[in-house]
């Protein structure tokens, strides 16, 4: 009897160890779409109004006219308030919108925009922006959508951003096993790191 | 039922299997979470900032007081970092351990967050306005001589400020206190040479002869004196500097000395005498009233009442007379007596015969704007202020910068005196032993989001005025400068002259740009200056030089016998002053309790260190608890045995033993400065700090000493990783 209840609470561990295990073991080793949840955030920021193409009424903004961090810094930033602003004064079209208005709020009241990381990665994973712009943006010469796009999707035809990749270490790994031409003239190739401690330090 | 057959081995492994699971989980993509963390921008911001990389800034510490210039690593708004400025001639790009922690002073979870009013034994926040409006009332209440003003150690435009708003008052009661300062030393120093903090250049010295001055410690500027003495250790033509340190109880300077000579306590000035006795007699050419007196200091009575054996004092004579120049310092161990000052003048006068003056004791800079100038204080302020208070003359009390109901010894009963002052003001950071005492407590700002300036004591050569600035926004709201609270008084009683300037910082910066002329910037426009000035963390100041001269007197040089024994206080305490915790107002920076001590290697705790002879004596193992009691009160604290103390000579740190503060101080070990006997430097009036005689038992029981240093001690597991050798196997005179 007590054998029994011995194994029944054996068993009952071992299943739900299995279960969980398995509902987490897997990670795709793939490029595909992985859609994060929708984030709401203080601003609805129209991605596709200023980075969008021209035909769909987008301005077609560098995105680094305004995360201009990206190629300098491990983080790609938000832009400073002052940056909208340094715009969006001289916008007299759009300067009595709901969104501009509450724009014009915070700038009025000095306070920064609480925006919402959309892109969060454990605090133990060290992703480096400004080693992947100056590779594949100022070496390759990729355009610069592309380039931001292979982690961070079509952010040109969002509004707010949302996740589009799994930024699971396979996913990351599964990019730095392909070989890329060093730059935009070589024949020679190579592929990302795979050493723990680039990303692990 | 169930308990008794689901026994520990099934359950360990059920355990097993679940945390191999959360462990599996790690693995995955859990902590990806999106939406959750807040990432905030700017909203105005200088081109050179970029996000995730360090901007440094320029500014001062405030740890201790040598006034050491500092670069804060500021990273999204924050600071992270403390690193020396390569720029000031103090540090020089250098920093210790306690500066360091200045981070932990800033961050500190137990800062004042807003001002307090007592109400009965609680402190109830109010505004700024209401706070600052009692006080107007409160002095406009009593007259000018009935309010008192106890700072530490001040300078800089709030020293200016200060004495600004006294006069305003029209009170001229300002008491500088601070609890460990070398202050016989400054007198006497003053009387020999003519200035009283003179230049040491260890750096061209051939050979130091130390008193207990820890100068690698906590004595003085120590950054700057460690890179002096690296200098020393190491000299352009080769020739290594011989280190001897004479002391009653070894300190970290003591422990990298060539030469450590163990003395009984109080007898450094018969040991200076001793020692200028046997230079004439090897031949050194000594003035004839000074050879009268020194002629009965023969080596033999020296070494009976030191107990340095005479080998050493020849050998070190004859080392000194080898090598020329010399530096003689004299520390706390030499001044901490009631002759105190007869030994620091025995001392001096040992620099003046070996003609050390003028070339490694050297004078000091002037300093242009006297009303900046730093206010050393001492142990008498406090003790006038005390009498004043027992008799009821002080109605409102300010106290900023000193903790003097820590440090007080408890024979001078300042709690009790404190008592009967109807108001008092305390500026504290913490709630520390005298801020609880307040009727009213102003939250200060902490040094790396204040604005000021700092003129230090001791600068190698020059003047300098160090400016002090915030390196990141105020943590809280509610707390406030010092010299916007000053600024904010003086506008309640001068208004005319001071409505012009909105906060300090425009004082400060107004009171800079004006007199840019006598602080270098004449040829520069005044945002140039200013810039400058900021950028740089100080201005460089030109002082006409103060020229020493030497004029020790032997005549009336008396150096009492040694103390003779008390049968029922044997022991000698010296009351240590650690590097990390210093007079204790830093007790409350976890990463200052948590870093051993260097010779001990003790973290977290008090202890009583002891000679294993004087241990065994009395039957006591490391571990024991003992009492320590004095004429003026007991305190209990685990032995430490060690040999580098003198066996009639017991040593319990300082800085200890916090009733209040906060939660890494409080509690913490015990307080050594309650119970120093109330033994006065005859002729300063100083207290004479290693005075106090002590009887030790055991109280019984025995603990596991919290400590860095191995079980095996000093036996390296026996695998003689570093080669000891005993000092009497050493020939010093191989290094002549």
């Amino acid at each position: 009897m007590y054998c029994f209840l011995r194994l029944s609470v054996l068993l009952v561990g071992l299943i739900v160890s299995a279960s969980s295990y398995a509902a987490n073991a897997v990670q795709p080793l793939t490029t595909a779409d992985d859609l994060g949840p929708k984030v709401e955030q203080p601003i609805e920021f129209p991605h596709d109004r200023h980075a969008g193409d021209a035909a769909k009424g987008g301005m077609e903004i560098n995105c680094m006219y305004c995360h201009t961090y990206a190629r300098r810094s491990i983080v790609a930033g938000i832009p400073p308030l002052q940056k909208c602003i340094g715009c969006h004064q001289s916008i007299e079209s759009v300067r009595e919108t709901p969104r501009i208005k509450k724009l014009f709020e915070y700038w009025e009241a000095k306070k920064a925009v609480p925006w919402k990381k959309v892109h969060d990665l454990p605090d133990f994973v060290r992703f480096n922006h400004e080693r992947h712009i100056q590779r594949f943006v100022f070496a390759q010469n990729k355009p610069v959508q592309e380039a931001c796009g292979y982690c961070h999707g079509d952010v040109k035809t969002m509004t707010v951003a949302r996740r589009q990749k799994p930024l699971s270490m396979g996913w990351c790994v599964s990019c730095h096993q392909k070989d890329h031409p060093v730059d935009a003239t070589s024949t020679k190739t190579t592929h990302g790191p795979n050493d723990c401690w680039q990303c692990h330090k | 039922m169930i308990e008794n057959s689901f026994n520990r081995r099934d359950f360990l492994k059920v355990l097993g299997w679940g945390s191999a699971t959360v462990a599996l989980s790690g693995c995955g993509n859990t902590s990806v979470e999106d939406g959750k963390e807040f990432v905030t921008s700017y909203v105005q911001t200088a081109d050179y900032i970029i996000p995730s990389i360090g901007t440094y800034f320029n500014s001062t510490c405030a740890q201790c007081d040598a006034g050491c210039g500092i670069m804060g690593r500021v990273r999204e708004g924050r600071v992270l970092k403390l690193e020396g400025n390569p720029k000031s001639s103090i540090n020089n790009g250098k920093m210790c351990g306690l500066g360091q922690a200045g981070v932990q002073a800033h961050y500190n979870p137990d800062r004042i967050r807003e001002p307090l009013l007592r109400n009965g034994d609680k402190g109830e926040a109010i505004t700024w306005e209401k706070a600052l409006g009692l006080i107007n009332e409160k002095v406009g209440g009593v007259r000018a001589e009935n309010v008192a003003f106890l700072t530490g150690g001040v300078s800089g435009h709030v020293k200016a400020l200060l004495k600004n708003y006294l006069d305003a008052l029209g009170s001229g009661h300002h008491y500088v206190y601070e609890a460990v300062a070398p202050s016989v030393m400054r007198a006497a120093n003053k009387k020999a040479y003519g200035v009283e903090m003179p230049r040491l250049r260890m750096d061209k010295a051939k050979v130091i002869l130390s008193f207990g001055a820890d100068f690698l410690g906590a004595w003085i500027s120590p950054v700057h004196f460690s890179q002096q003495y690296a200098r020393f250790r190491k000299a352009d033509n080769g020739k290594r500097g011989v280190l001897v340190q004479v002391e009653s109880k070894m300190t970290l300077t003591g422990a990298n000395a060539d030469r450590w000579l163990v003395i009984r306590p109080g007898t450094e000035g018969i040991f200076a005498l001793g020692l200028i006795n046997a230079l004439a007699a090897a031949g050194l050419s000594v003035p004839g009233d000074v050879a009268a007196v020194v002629k009965e200091y023969t080596t033999d009575r020296v070494s009976k009442d030191t107990g340095v054996p005479t080998e050493h004092i020849a050998k070190l004579a004859a080392l000194l007379k080898e090598r020329s120049p010399s530096l003689i310092i004299a520390g706390s161990a030499a001044e901490g007596y009631a002759h105190g000052s007869q030994n620091a003048t025995a001392i001096a006068l040992l620099n003046q015969v070996l003609g050390n003056v003028g070339k490694t004791v050297e004078g000091s800079s002037g300093i242009p704007f006297p009303q900046m100038a730093p206010t050393t204080g001492n142990r008498q302020a406090l003790q006038i202020l005390n009498d004043n208070m027992a008799q009821d003359k002080v109605k409102v009390l300010f106290s900023y910068g000193s903790n003097p109901v820590f440090t007080a010894p408890a024979s001078m009963k300042l709690k009790e005196n404190l008592k009967k002052v109807p108001f008092k003001v305390a500026f504290a950071h913490y709630m520390d032993e005298t801020a609880v005492e307040a009727d009213l407590v102003l939250p200060l700002n902490s040094a790396l989001e204040d604005w000021g300036t700092v003129m230090p004591e001791y600068i190698a050569d020059g003047a300098q005025l160090n400016i002090r600035q915030p390196l990141m926004e105020k943590l809280h709201p509610g707390t406030l400068g010092m010299g916007d609270i000053l600024l904010a008084l003086l506008k309640q009683r001068r208004p005319e002259e001071y409505k012009g300037y909105e906060d300090f910082y425009s004082y400060l910066r107004n009171a800079m740009v004006s007199n840019k002329g006598a602080l270098g910037g004449a040829n520069a426009d005044d945002n140039t200056f200013w810039e400058a000035a900021l950028s740089h963390g100080m201005v460089k100041l030109v002082g006409s030089p103060i020229n020493i001269s030497s004029h020790v007197s032997a005549n009336g040089l008396v150096v009492p016998a040694p103390f003779v024994e008390d049968s029922t206080y044997p022991l000698h305490l010296i009351p240590a002053v650690s590097a990390s915790l210093r007079d204790g107002r830093n007790a409350n920076e976890p990463w200052l309790q948590e870093s051993p001590d260097p010779l001990t290697t003790i973290v977290w705790d008090s202890w009583v260190e002891m000679h294993p002879k004087t241990a065994a004596k009395l039957g006591i193992v490391e571990g024991d608890i003992v009492e320590v009691a004095s004429k003026s009160g007991a305190i209990k604290a685990q032995v430490y045995v060690f040999t580098g103390i003198h066996p009639d000579v017991i040593s319990v740190p300082l800085g200890y033993g916090h009733e209040a503060m906060g939660r890494y101080a409080k509690g913490v070990g015990v307080n050594a400065f309650k119970i120093l006997d109330p033994v006065f430097d005859k002729e300063t009036g100083e207290l004479a700090m290693h005075e106090t005689r002590v009887k030790v038992s055991k109280a019984g029981q025995r603990v596991i000493i919290v400590k860095d240093e191995g079980p095996a001690g000093g036996n390296q597991m026996g695998r003689k990783i570093a080669v000891r050798m005993s000092s009497d196997k050493v020939n010093l005179s191989k290094e002549v």
